[in-house]
């Protein structure tokens, strides 16, 4: 059993979940509703809030700290609420009734073990290095040979290097806990979309797994421990020059119904609100935990052959195809195409349900874009029900 | 044209740290000039700049353990860079803890200073951190726009009240109005003054002190025969002043300006190891 919270941003280039146990939670408790509207008891209801709403909720860490002993957090189906309740000191209960829609979940897949280059590092030293970076930094450089790991900014071939200031970091092997590298590559990612990874992480003092292969191929920086599992999947530039640029599509996943995945728009989570108030959580939503092993993570091959996915039948529209077949992912495709990050190789997305209103509906919330810079962490509530 | 230096003490790395750090909030660019003795920023006042310039010296030996300089020509052993002093504050930033920083003039795609910072790890090997940052080489014909400023003919010398108080005072006065009148007398007696349609402010300073200056062929005799109570004033931009104001991370060990009446005010600002002179013109 556990909660899952996704999130993905408006260029589809960067993509993250974090996942907590039912163990993280003082009380947990789910429970199934069938509709009359379905054949089999529904055992998820993927819904969507909007992080601008769940934020307010959740600001102001050192105020949590002190004044709330319990954050309560429950779900009716029937009435397209979550409610978000602190009850604070000296009596004060502050409650939120957020509106929830429906909305069909959709997961990037990465076969975070497939990668050849592993690292493992204190998140401690990952705020050293990236201390050095400007905030204003876009992209990042991460290269690596067995010999040495190097960090440094981007800066695109046309850009004016009169105006430019480039930073490069040079590390040892030894100062990871973890030093893996089976092919040396250069991979760039977005720095400023994994600040909140980073923040979280430093809240967590874990250690932070980067698993990554050659450019073109997604990064994923993780963080995992005994109650939750985070983890932050980024695009990365493909060497075009190379011409090694694969475009070979990520493992699409089509959660069933009965997953408790579900995704938005918005962009990248930091769950350090959430995870600094671990010690007051008491949560009752309705969830469900996916008896079926839906990890993001798991799948086995970059192509197809995926059996994870519980729908057989959707398996076999993507077996063997290098690009996605349905409706839905094609207009994923093509609003990506339109984004910034052109020369991105993209995460492809899978959407969950073969209905099309709900694929079209799906497509059109991730293309809302978060405005704010300073949202310290957009954090995507995702209730499975 | 070469330069290499290497700061390995930290304390001078701090000192340099900071008067980089006081530059960057004067101006967005400024000239680096660097002699075998000594390194200099400089503004020169265009119009751009709103008329103020600056003039800041730093004895090398004061900061560098090692510094070593070959300039353009054998007869003018100069190098004169254009830079944005923000660039090489952030570069030193997180240089807090490190076992030595080396600055180097390079010019792979374009000329840079590429800041070398060596930082303890907990691995056998230092981690590296390197900063190139865009410089733009200023050719010998336009040295001439960048010479010491001679100290005006003023009308009166004070030395400034306690900078911190200062500080206060003039940022609440930023809130209120764009200019602020500094006027001061021989007496050691200054005011500052904003006034708006709304309001005036007026903050007395008493017992502040006037400099003593050696009197050169009788040019401060306008200086000496002038009557103590009678102030000398100018109208300034207050973002300069709050500027120069904010600037300043140390108590310096002397801090004064001279006022040329409705001219320009002259601030002159001596630590140990740097002097600082800055020139805030009066608004029309």
């Amino acid at each position: 059993m556990k909660l899952a919270l996704r999130s993905v941003n408006s260029s589809r280039s960067a993509y993250a979940y974090i996942f907590f146990s039912s163990m993280f939670f003082q009380h947990y408790c789910w429970t199934a509703v069938s509709q009359p509207c379905q054949k089999e008891k529904q055992l998820s209801l993927p819904c969507k809030l909007l992080i601008k709403s769940v934020l307010p909720v959740f600001r102001c860490v050192n105020v949590l700290e002190r004044n709330v002993e319990k954050c309560s957090i429950y779900t009716n189906t029937n009435e397209h609420h979550i409610t978000f309740q602190l009850l604070c000191r000296n009596g004060v209960i502050k409650t939120y009734n957020l509106t929830f829609q429906e909305c069909d979940p959709l997961q990037a897949v990465f076969a975070k073990h497939m990668c050849p280059n592993i690292l493992k590092v204190h998140s401690r030293l990952l705020a050293d290095i990236m201390i050095h970076f400007p905030t204003s930094q876009e992209e990042v450089t991460l290269s690596v040979t067995p010999m040495k790991v190097c960090f440094r900014s981007y800066a695109e071939e046309d850009a004016d290097f009169s105006k430019t200031m480039l930073t490069e970091i040079q590390l040892n092997p030894d100062e990871f806990d973890y030093f893996q590298v089976g092919v040396d590559s250069e991979v760039t990612f977005c720095l400023k979309e994994l600040r909140g990874l980073l923040a979280f992480s430093e809240a967590t003092h874990g250690p932070v797994s980067i698993h990554f292969d050659v450019s073109g191929r997604p990064v994923a920086f993780s963080i995992e421990d005994m109650v939750l599992e985070a983890s932050f999947i980024l695009a990365t530039l493909s060497d075009i020059d190379n011409g090694t640029a694969s475009q070979e599509p990520l493992c699409c996943s089509r959660i069933p119904e009965s997953s408790k995945a579900f995704m938005d728009k918005s962009e990248n989570s930091s769950m350090d609100k959430d995870g600094n108030a671990e010690a007051a959580a008491s949560k009752r939503p309705r969830q469900n935990e996916n008896e079926h092993n839906t990890e993001p993570a798991a799948p086995a091959s970059p192509v197809a052959k995926r059996n994870t996915c519980n729908s057989g039948n959707i398996l076999k529209d993507l077996e063997g195809t290098a690009m996605p077949e349905t409706d839905g992912q094609a207009v994923l495709e093509a609003e990506s195409r339109e984004s910034q990050y052109h020369k991105f190789q993209f995460l492809f997305f899978g959407a969950v349900s073969p209905k099309k209103d709900a694929i079209s509906h799906t497509s059109h919330s991730l293309a809302t874009a978060s405005d704010t810079e300073e949202d310290f962490g957009n954090m995507q509530s995702s209730q499975v029900l | 044209m070469r330069f290499r230096a290497k700061i390995v003490d930290l304390a001078c790395l701090n000192n340099f740290s900071r008067v980089v750090n006081t530059i960057a909030r004067l101006a967005k660019t400024c000239t680096l000039r660097l002699t075998a003795d000594k390194l200099y920023f400089i503004l020169c006042d265009k119009v751009a700049n709103g008329g103020v310039s600056m003039w800041c010296e730093l004895c090398q030996g004061n900061f560098f353990d090692e510094f070593q300089m070959e300039g353009v020509a054998a007869d003018h052993n100069e190098i004169y860079l254009e830079l944005t002093p923000e660039n090489l504050s952030r570069a030193l930033k997180t240089a807090q803890s490190a076992k030595a920083v080396k600055i180097k003039l390079t010019n792979k795609h374009c000329p840079c200073l590429k800041v070398s910072v060596e930082l303890p790890s907990l691995s056998s090997s230092s981690r590296i951190v390197t900063h190139d940052i865009p410089v733009k080489v200023i050719p010998r014909r336009l040295w001439n726009d960048f010479r010491e400023p001679r100290v005006p003919d003023f009308d009166v010398s004070i030395y400034l009240p306690a900078l911190k108080t200062m500080k206060s005072v003039v940022e609440r006065m930023k809130n209120l109005s764009h200019s602020i009148v500094i006027e001061a007398n021989l007496n050691g007696e200054m005011n500052l003054k904003i006034e708006t349609d709304l309001v005036s402010v007026t903050t007395h300073f008493k017992n502040l002190g006037n400099p003593p200056w050696a009197s050169e062929d009788g040019c401060q005799s306008s200086a000496q025969d002038r009557d103590l109570e009678s102030m000398a004033e100018a109208r300034i931009d207050i973002k300069k002043l709050q500027q120069l104001l904010a600037g300043q991370q140390v108590n310096p060990t002397k801090a004064l300006c001279n006022i040329v009446s409705k001219r320009i005010v002259h601030f002159i600002l001596l630590h140990e190891d740097v002097s600082l002179q800055y020139f805030i013109p009066a608004l029309a």
